[in-house]
């Protein structure tokens, strides 16, 4: 009998027997959900009660998160008795999230998913998110579903499998004090980083995609050229004419177009710092809440161009192995209620654009709606709507962005 | 009570022992085999059946040579970096007085920096607009934030091989004064019996056995700094993209199919990393069984 | 001579000092600063909004450093159980099979966190691990497994055996001999071996990610979160908080050490 092994046996068979009771503790794929299509809303509601939902969404910004954790929250948990998670999570960490799940067969994690655009593009293509559902919400009924804006998400029809939740257009960020007569326009754009070299960059991010999306816009004759599915002869055009516009410019961008900030964040803080004097923003009362925050300094300010600025809508959506989903409909359709979309609309809280269509709406909504403490520092609607253009394919987003790495930024194509 | 016989238990020994070390290397080699089915399309996004198209596409693209080099080249300046400083430290610091002791307290107290952390602070430190530039501006050399020299997000990484040599140092000034307070100490009290000068006391007898010791830790540092996202996500150039940074970029490519290429980076990654660690312990081997 | 070598001295101490003290001394500053935009040495304000909501216990913040506490001290625990019986048969090992051991046993450690956790999400996703701390866990375990038994082969290579086979040829049992004999004599390695895995876990960031999935909440991903959304006050407390236990974790290492020869440090 030898000093033992026996120590290194028994932990050995300790750690197997661990990994297997964990691995049998594994969550068993959870079947398909039920067709929740049959059961009449009061009864899906009820049977949400008392349950969890993770709704898995973008946290990184305060007010946003304040919003979630601090309004929506603790009036799911009063009225409908769903107790509410919410978790990071954004575009491709979900798809790829459920792709794996899928893949591995394994159980869901996630019942509510903010997404739209490409996100959900890729997610319908895999066959990942469960529907059609967001027609049977009781608020969907005051939803602007006429608006082009709400009911193409980058123009594929949702067809009940997201539920819109608000709207965003995007505007470029400057700072009055600095800069007090700003380009309007694509071209004067131009001639003004021309003007201010190392003053102006974009990030590489989704946001400084969108830009470049507008500038195809622009250069390309209009966005109607581009509506109506993805075409490669329109794109290639387009295309060509962006990257033309961008070496020429190139040089006078900041670090001589050599360098691009990882994202938006970096972006502002560059701005916010004076290395840069614009940044951007796919929600155009972005700028207020940072001004609130104390990011940016005080007299920055929003801006549209007259070439137009992409809005869009924001949804969620239900992945299809969600283990609630009779929860996360309540929960979406609490969203879509006017009373959480006038609350998300003031711009001390989030300053998000509503769905729903306001003069439709019964009662003092319509009213409260237009009433909406006017800042100084919001775009006016009307300018806004003016200015604001739809969403395209996401085949558009997606090869801007993939070419513009390999052409442009040439880091990784 | 008699033992039983050591052949026996010499060889029940290696079993047990090597059983051990593939147990712990086992995920290692778990995530080597599932990356190599994906690169090859037997499983990951949308699997089509075995073929090498992908990987020899990935590898063939200059946009990912390039990464891996300046990568591999940033570790390395950063690595060189903290190891000359380490060494400073421990051969000024190498005394029992208070001052000494303080001094190493001070070059290992960042050890349990996280890199995070360590990259958030560098940023805030040395973009063109951080605490730097400030004090260049408030002193007058700089007139605005274009006036600093770029140390984050620029080509040459600066900032990035500033942060990691940062990071590394404690670690390496921990080995080498443990080194000098060791087996310098005999080593070097014979050379000087024998009347030999400080520098030369150093060239002949110190410094071998110092970067004898060194070289195991430094590759294993090499490595890690290597395979560092945080650092990168925070400091490193948008070209060429840093291997971590890449990795992530196309492991969330917009479109599906291309994402199969990041387990490519992956199986590059994985394999630097064995080819490290093999030659890390190659040095130990050589500089331990063959001193006899 | 020994003018300029002192004045050396003095230069690398404060160096040294610097260096070791000013990213938590800006990180502080930034933690309370409103405002503080270029070229201003100082913010233009001073809030302690951050902290105070960390305090009060309903941020992210006061969850995910919670989250992180529970994972890091399972780590260590699951560590130093695991790696002690592995360091001890690995230090058997002679000649070229140690190193080839060793050499096994470093990979986790130095594999590209990116790359481990990209590999390993499939296999834990598929044995329902995923978005689970316990997943988190195990992942975590995985690099620190790795880790302290490199530790803990280094203390059992030359560890004095003689106590312990007196003791069993004294006719005391394998397991009497480890309890009374082998454990107390590990108490220190120990302490430093939960440490170092406490450590690993506490700072790690891309395994917690793709194998959490976003919804395993540790104090390292909310401040990279916090900093990727330019919220820098937040993400500076984040830092401080996650700096803490670390250093409190090196102190404590570093005290149970003295009094042996690592203390020449």
């Amino acid at each position: 009998m030898g000093p033992s092994p026996s120590i290194p046996a028994t932990t050995l068979v300790t750690l197997a027997a661990f990994s297997l009771a964990a691995a049998s503790c594994g969550r068993a794929a959870t079947p398909p959900p039920r067709d929740l299509a049959r059961i009449p809303w009061d009864s899906l509601a009820a049977s949400a009660r008392g349950s969890t939902v993770t709704w898995r969404m973008w946290r990184g910004d305060p007010s946003i998160n304040a919003y979630v954790d601090r309004w929506v929250s603790p009036r799911l948990l009063q009225r409908y008795g769903i107790t509410l998670n919410a978790v990071e999570g954004q575009g491709a960490e979900i798809v790829n999230q459920l792709q794996v799940e899928k893949e591995a067969r394994a159980g869901g994690t996630a019942d509510l998913v903010w997404i739209n655009g490409e996100t959900f593009h890729q997610l319908r293509q895999a066959d990942l998110l469960y529907g059609p559902w967001s027609g049977r919400l009781p608020n969907a009924a005051w939803v602007d579903s006429a608006s082009p804006i709400i009911s193409r998400d980058f123009e594929q029809d949702p067809m009940g499998y997201e539920s819109p939740w608000g709207t965003v257009q995007f505007a470029l960020i400057y700072d009055s004090a600095r800069t007090p007569a700003p380009p309007r326009s694509y071209a004067e754009l131009r001639q003004w980083i021309l003007a201010h070299p190392g003053r102006f960059t974009h990030d590489q991010g989704f946001t400084g995609i969108t830009l470049l999306k507008q500038l195809m816009y622009a250069l390309g004759g209009g966005v109607e050229r581009f509506q109506g599915g993805f075409h490669e002869e329109v794109y290639a055009t387009a295309s060509e004419r962006i990257w033309r516009w961008l070496e020429e410019v190139r040089p006078a961008l900041w670090r001589g177009g050599g360098s691009y900030p990882p994202g938006v964040a970096e972006l502002h803080r560059l701005f916010a710092n004076g290395e840069v004097d614009f940044t951007m923003s796919n929600n155009q009362n972005e700028v207020m809440t940072k001004v609130a925050q104390g990011i940016f300094p005080e007299t920055a300010r929003a801006l549209l161009l007259r070439d137009g600025t992409i809005a869009n809508a924001h949804f969620v959506g239900i992945p299809a192995n969600a283990p609630n989903p009779a929860g996360a409909m309540v929960v979406a359709d609490f969203l879509l209620s006017p009373e959480a979309q006038l609350e998300k609309a003031r711009s001390p809280v989030w300053g998000d654009g509503t769905v729903l269509a306001e003069e439709r709406l019964p009662g003092d909504w319509a009213t409260s709606f237009a009433e909406l403490a006017r800042n100084p520092r919001a775009l006016p609607r009307d300018s806004l709507a003016r200015y604001a253009r739809p969403e395209v394919d996401p085949e558009y987003h997606e090869r801007l962005a993939r070419e513009w790495r390999s052409r442009i930024r040439r880091g990784g194509s | 009570m008699a033992l039983a016989d050591p052949a026996r238990r010499e060889l029940k020994a290696v079993r047990w022992g090597l059983l051990a070390a593939a147990l712990v290397a086992s995920p290692v080699v778990a995530g080597v085999v599932y990356s190599a089915a994906a690169a090859t399309g037997l499983a990951g996004f949308g699997p089509h059946g075995f073929s090498t198209d992908r990987l020899t596409r990935v590898l063939g693209e200059p946009a990912v040579w390039e990464s891996l080099v300046w990568t591999i080249r940033t570790a390395s300046l950063a690595t060189l970096l903290a190891s000359a400083l380490a060494v400073l430290v421990a051969m000024t610091f190498r005394r029992s007085g208070r001052v000494d002791k303080l001094a190493r307290t001070l070059a290992v107290l960042p050890l349990p920096v996280p890199h995070l952390v360590a990259a958030t602070t560098a940023v805030l430190l040395l973009a063109q607009s951080g605490l730097l530039s400030r004090l260049g501006f408030a002193a007058g050399w700089l007139a605005g934030p274009a006036d600093m020299p770029p140390l984050v997000y620029d080509r040459a990484g600066l900032g990035m091989v500033l942060t990691l040599a940062w990071k590394e140092l404690p670690f390496l000034a921990l080995v080498a004064t443990t080194l000098l307070a060791t087996r310098g100490a005999a080593l070097e009290e014979t050379a000087r019996g024998l009347g030999a000068g400080p520098w030369d006391t150093f060239r002949l007898v110190t410094w071998p056995f110092l970067w004898r010791g060194l070289l195991p830790p430094v590759v294993a540092v090499l490595a890690f700094a290597a395979g560092s996202y945080e650092a990168a996500a925070m400091l490193a150039p948008s070209d060429p993209l840093a291997l971590p940074l890449l990795t992530l970029e196309r492991y969330t490519d917009p479109d599906l199919a291309r994402r199969g290429d990041a387990f490519v980076l992956v199986l590059v990654g994985l394999m630097l990393t064995g080819a490290a660690v093999g030659l890390h312990e190659w040095v130990r081997y050589r500089t331990t069984e063959l001193r006899g | 001579m020994s003018g300029v070598l002192s004045a050396g001295r003095i230069a690398g101490l404060l160096g040294l000092g610097l260096s070791a003290l000013l990213p938590m001394v800006l990180l502080a500053i930034w933690s309370v600063g409103d405002r503080w935009f270029y070229p201003a040495l100082w913010p233009s304000r001073l809030t302690a909004e951050s902290w105070r909501t960390l305090l009060s216990g309903e941020g992210r913040l006061w969850a995910a450093g919670a989250t992180s506490m529970l994972l890091a001290a399972g780590t260590g625990a699951i560590a130093c159980i695991v790696a002690l019986p592995v360091g001890r048969a690995l230090a058997r090992l002679d000649g070229w099979r140690g190193h080839l051991g060793a050499a096994m046993t470093f990979l986790p450690v130095a594999a590209p966190p990116v790359a481990l956790a990209t590999g390993l999400q499939f296999s834990f996703l598929s044995l329902g691990l995923g978005g689970r701390p316990i997943g988190v866990l195990l992942a975590h375990a995985v690099p620190a497994v790795a880790y302290v038994s490199l530790y803990f082969t280094g203390v059992f290579t030359g560890f004095d055996t003689r106590v312990e086979e007196e003791a069993r040829s004294l006719g005391a049992s394998a397991g009497q001999t480890f309890r009374f004999i082998t454990l107390p004599l590990l108490r220190r390695p120990l302490a430093e071996g939960f440490a170092l895995g406490f450590l690993i876990s506490w700072a790690q960031m891309p395994l917690t990610l793709l194998i959490g999935g976003g919804a395993v909440r540790t104090l390292p991903i909310e401040v990279f979160a916090f900093v990727e959304a330019g919220q820098d006050r937040i993400a500076a407390t984040g830092a401080l908080v996650l700096l803490v236990p670390a250093l409190v974790a090196l102190a404590a290492a570093r005290l149970a050490a003295r009094g042996t020869e690592v203390a020449a440090l």
